[in-house]
């Protein structure tokens, strides 16, 4: 969709999915690392343990469908050639400290003298202004700040974090279809523009918008491990099976509350509660409870009798069960269950991708969407340190083969 | 209503015929940005988010989810009971006027109204069509209906957090709802810049499962390359140390902090007045500090525990040191940074008086995002829709009304 378009990725961990994903709609992504490699590359875990700029996975990860060159932008040549390539270039992406580029001449301000048509992405913790904006930053850092690790975990121990990075993810996609939104109306004007994206606003969407309720003069959500407080009620979201847990939605109201009215005909037919407790009014339960007519006390009752019920059946029974009745459970699923998924399978989700430097193919997450007329290909694996550097500064800025060497040599590249 | 004409996406028209959070969250998006966007709800079929809480009163009405409102905000409502074949013609001039439809029914509801792709496409040969549903449009469970925190614990979300001695404790709320938005609004992009340039639309198809999976695309990887199955770790991190969130004086008020540098833990030994850490052998290197840091996080929650969470975090970050309060609404609320970034916007509500939503939270800098509202309430704008755009006269909408369409 994105091929005649051609982006420059200076990210850091930051930043790498954003360009992978305009990489994935077709564009060509020029990664941009300092020599040696870009920190990401030492990141945990690594392919067999090997510690090793070209074997993390965590690189692996967010730089496919991306070539790769090294360039050293302290120096006045490096800085050069980045302008070069920068004049040529439709989408820039970095992630540095606010002013970081600037000082080295390759702020937004500077680049659109040379190419006003540059759409300029940045990505950063708290956004290029403001008390916080130059703050140290990591992921549990952001996820604090922003409100949703405060919902998240165990209510008698700290918040937790999901235990893979996520953070300057939601900012990375959020600063893909930002730039794309800047691309939109370049077609109309002509011209780029700066891009500001902070990964504090990014992550309050995680909120689900209870980020507002104070404002609002709602009561605050509180953390409890698998689901959510408000006030004296539970919501549970996790239940356990004979094999591990499943999630529900056991919610009520006019949309939640049928599907909790099958769910409970399925417990009350397997013999875990009685007819009574199967009639309740699903729909106007959650009324009920606040206003009294239905006690706490019995609520837990329930949740205990559907408990029950799952506790007796395997995740696959359960989630068997929800797919013909049109109940809303699923099974909590570890990577290797991912990895048999018939419905992955089915649709052909997994994409094994060459390693030729290691003799390996391995197992990438497929395409993020479907698009009829333009599907998502997989041309490249994760570039190597610098693999590209003769490719494209030879290649294309003309650099003779003497003057790359001599780049290489200076530490330049 | 904002008048069209104005921001990046000035002209751009969506038909919007999702619900739930992971649809309504993307127009939400090209709504900030000047897209004209008609969101299509029944009241026969409540969007189950008009249940879900924050609730500007209690107990609340079909109008009262601050949810909706921040979820909604920007876009025009219109109101069609889909089941009636009356409201389906409606929908189909939409469709006729739309560069972009979106929905977000499982596949068999689209077929049903006779509104599925090839249907739009017959009437619209360059129509963009999103599909976005839980496990995508085909497949054994294509079918299968449901919300974000079913996506998330099938996609290993559940698993991945919590505390190793724990069961789950899975991430807050619908978690892949909040991950899912992002993706649909730039596929919707990417296949609009797409036809500028071809003249041809398509239908994308938008798994919220398979799009989520990339959130933990390391941990996929680590099973597939190195055959290890991922646990949950509580806060710790494979690569920094200390890596965690320690209590501070109060009630449930917690830090977050953590040093991912020799240089920043030397600056936060020296915060905590014990300089001399950083010259420990068992916590000089950062292989060291991994090793060691159960030792560790008991040190700095000795530090952390009788002081405010607030003043860690001011005296940490004026070293350099990563740290944040573990911040509730109520301090977001007053956050510095955001109020700076203009993050939260009182809106006037028709109903309530006012509600609160949160602006984009992207900035364009030369082509700013337009002010937000609060989502208009069931029906707001079906007299602008049907007239203005659509071009009916008064005796076509009085037909709608009278067979029910509009409901």
């Amino acid at each position: 969709m994105l091929s005649p378009y051609r982006v420059l990725d200076l990210t850091t961990e930051r930043g790498f999915l954003c360009g992978q994903i305009l990489g994935d709609l077709g564009a060509d992504v020029i990664k941009v690392e300092p020599p040696g490699g870009t920190p990401g590359r030492r990141l945990a875990p690594f392919y067999r343990d090997e510690p090793h700029p070209d074997r993390s996975l965590y690189f692996w990860a967010y730089n496919r469908n991306k070539r790769g060159i090294t360039l050293d932008l302290e120096r006045p040549e490096g800085q050069e050639l980045f302008r070069r390539l920068a004049a040529r270039a439709d989408f820039l992406l970095e992630s540095e400290t606010p002013g970081e580029l600037a000082r080295r001449g390759l702020g937004p301000d500077d680049l659109a003298r040379e190419n006003p048509g540059l759409v300029y992405v940045s990505i950063t913790p708290f956004g290029q202004d403001g008390p916080k904006a130059t703050y140290a930053d990591a992921d549990l850092v952001i996820l604090a700040a922003a409100g949703p690790l405060y919902l998240t975990g165990d209510h008698d121990r700290p918040p937790v974090r999901v235990s893979v990075p996520q953070a300057y993810l939601h900012a990375s996609v959020d600063a893909a279809a930002a730039a794309l939104i800047a691309n939109h109306e370049r077609a109309r004007s002509g011209r780029g523009q700066h891009v500001d994206v902070s990964a504090q606003q990014a992550v309050t969407l995680a909120t689900q918008s209870n980020i507002v309720s104070a404002a609002i003069g709602a009561v605050e959500m509180e953390r409890i491990a698998g689901g959510a407080r408000v006030g004296p009620l539970t919501a549970r979201f996790l239940w356990p099976a004979r094999d591990g847990w499943v999630s529900i939605t056991f919610l009520f109201g006019s949309s939640f509350g049928p599907f909790t009215a099958r769910l409970m005909a399925c417990v009350h037919a397997a013999g875990f509660c009685d007819a009574a407790t199967r009639d309740k009014s699903w729909i106007e339960y959650f009324a009920l409870l606040l206003t009294g007519r239905e006690t706490v006390a019995e609520y837990e009752r329930v949740k205990e009798t559907v408990a029950a019920f799952t506790a007796s059946r395997t995740k696959a029974e359960l989630f068997a069960l929800a797919t013909e009745r049109g109940l809303l459970i699923a099974p909590v699923a570890t990577a290797d269950e991912l990895a048999a998924s018939a419905q992955l399978a089915a649709r052909d989700y997994w994409r094994m991708v060459e390693h030729p430097e290691l003799g390996v193919s391995v197992r990438y997450p497929g395409p993020f969407a479907r698009a009829s007329a333009t599907p998502i290909a997989y041309r490249r694996r994760p570039p190597l340190v610098g693999e590209h550097n003769r490719e494209i500064l030879a290649g294309e800025l003309g650099l003779s083969a003497d003057a790359l060497a001599d780049l290489a040599r200076r530490g330049i590249v | 209503m904002t008048a069209p004409g104005d921001g990046a996406l000035a002209g751009v028209k969506v038909l919007d015929l999702m619900w739930a959070i992971a649809g309504p969250g993307a127009t939400r998006m090209l709504a900030d940005y000047g897209a004209t966007v008609v969101r299509v709800e029944s009241t026969r079929r409540v969007d189950a988010i008009r249940t879900v809480g924050p609730h500007v009163e209690i107990p609340p009405g079909a109008e009262a989810s601050a949810l909706f409102h921040n979820l909604n905000a920007g876009k025009l409502m219109v109101t069609l009971d889909l089941a009636k074949p009356e409201a389906r013609a409606v929908a189909l001039d939409l469709v006729r006027w739309a560069d972009v439809v979106t929905e977000s029914f499982t596949p068999r509801a689209m077929r049903g109204w006779g509104l599925d792709y090839e249907s739009l496409r017959a009437v619209k040969p360059d129509v963009i069509m999103l599909s976005t549903c839980l496990m995508g449009q085909t497949g054994p469970h294509a079918a299968f209906a449901g919300f974000g925190n079913l996506a998330a614990a099938l996609t290993g979300f559940f698993q991945l957090c919590g505390w190793p001695d724990r069961p789950p404790a899975g991430p807050f709320g619908a978690y892949t709802d909040y991950i899912a938005p992002r993706f649909n609004a730039v596929a919707i992009l990417a296949a609009l810049d797409h036809r500028r340039r071809t003249g041809a639309g398509q239908h994308i198809d938008l798994s919220q499962a398979e799009a989520a999976l990339h959130f933990l695309a390391p941990a996929l990887l680590e099973h597939a390359a190195n055959g290890r199955v991922p646990k949950a770790a509580g806060n710790r991190d494979p690569n920094h140390a200390p890596h965690g969130v320690y209590a501070a004086r109060g009630d449930d008020r917690w830090v977050a902090i953590v040093a991912t540098s020799d240089v920043e833990f030397a600056a936060l030994a020296d915060a905590m007045g014990q300089a001399a850490l950083a010259r420990d052998p068992r916590f000089a290197t950062a292989a060291a500090r991994l090793a060691h840091r159960d030792e560790l996080d008991v040190l700095v929650e000795d530090w952390t525990r009788a002081r405010d969470a607030a003043g860690i975090e001011g005296a940490l970050q004026a070293r350099g040191v990563p740290a944040s309060v573990v911040a509730s609404s109520r301090d977001l609320v007053d956050d510095p940074q955001l109020a700076h970034r203009g993050h939260f916007v009182r809106v006037t509500h028709p109903q309530y008086g006012t509600s609160t939503v949160e602006a984009a939270r992207f900035h364009l800098t030369r082509t700013p995002p337009r002010a937000p509202e609060a989502a208009p309430t069931y029906g707001a704008d079906n007299q602008y829709v049907l007239e203005t755009i659509l071009g009916y006269d008064a005796e076509r909408i009085a037909e709608l009304v009278v067979a029910g369409a509009l409901e």
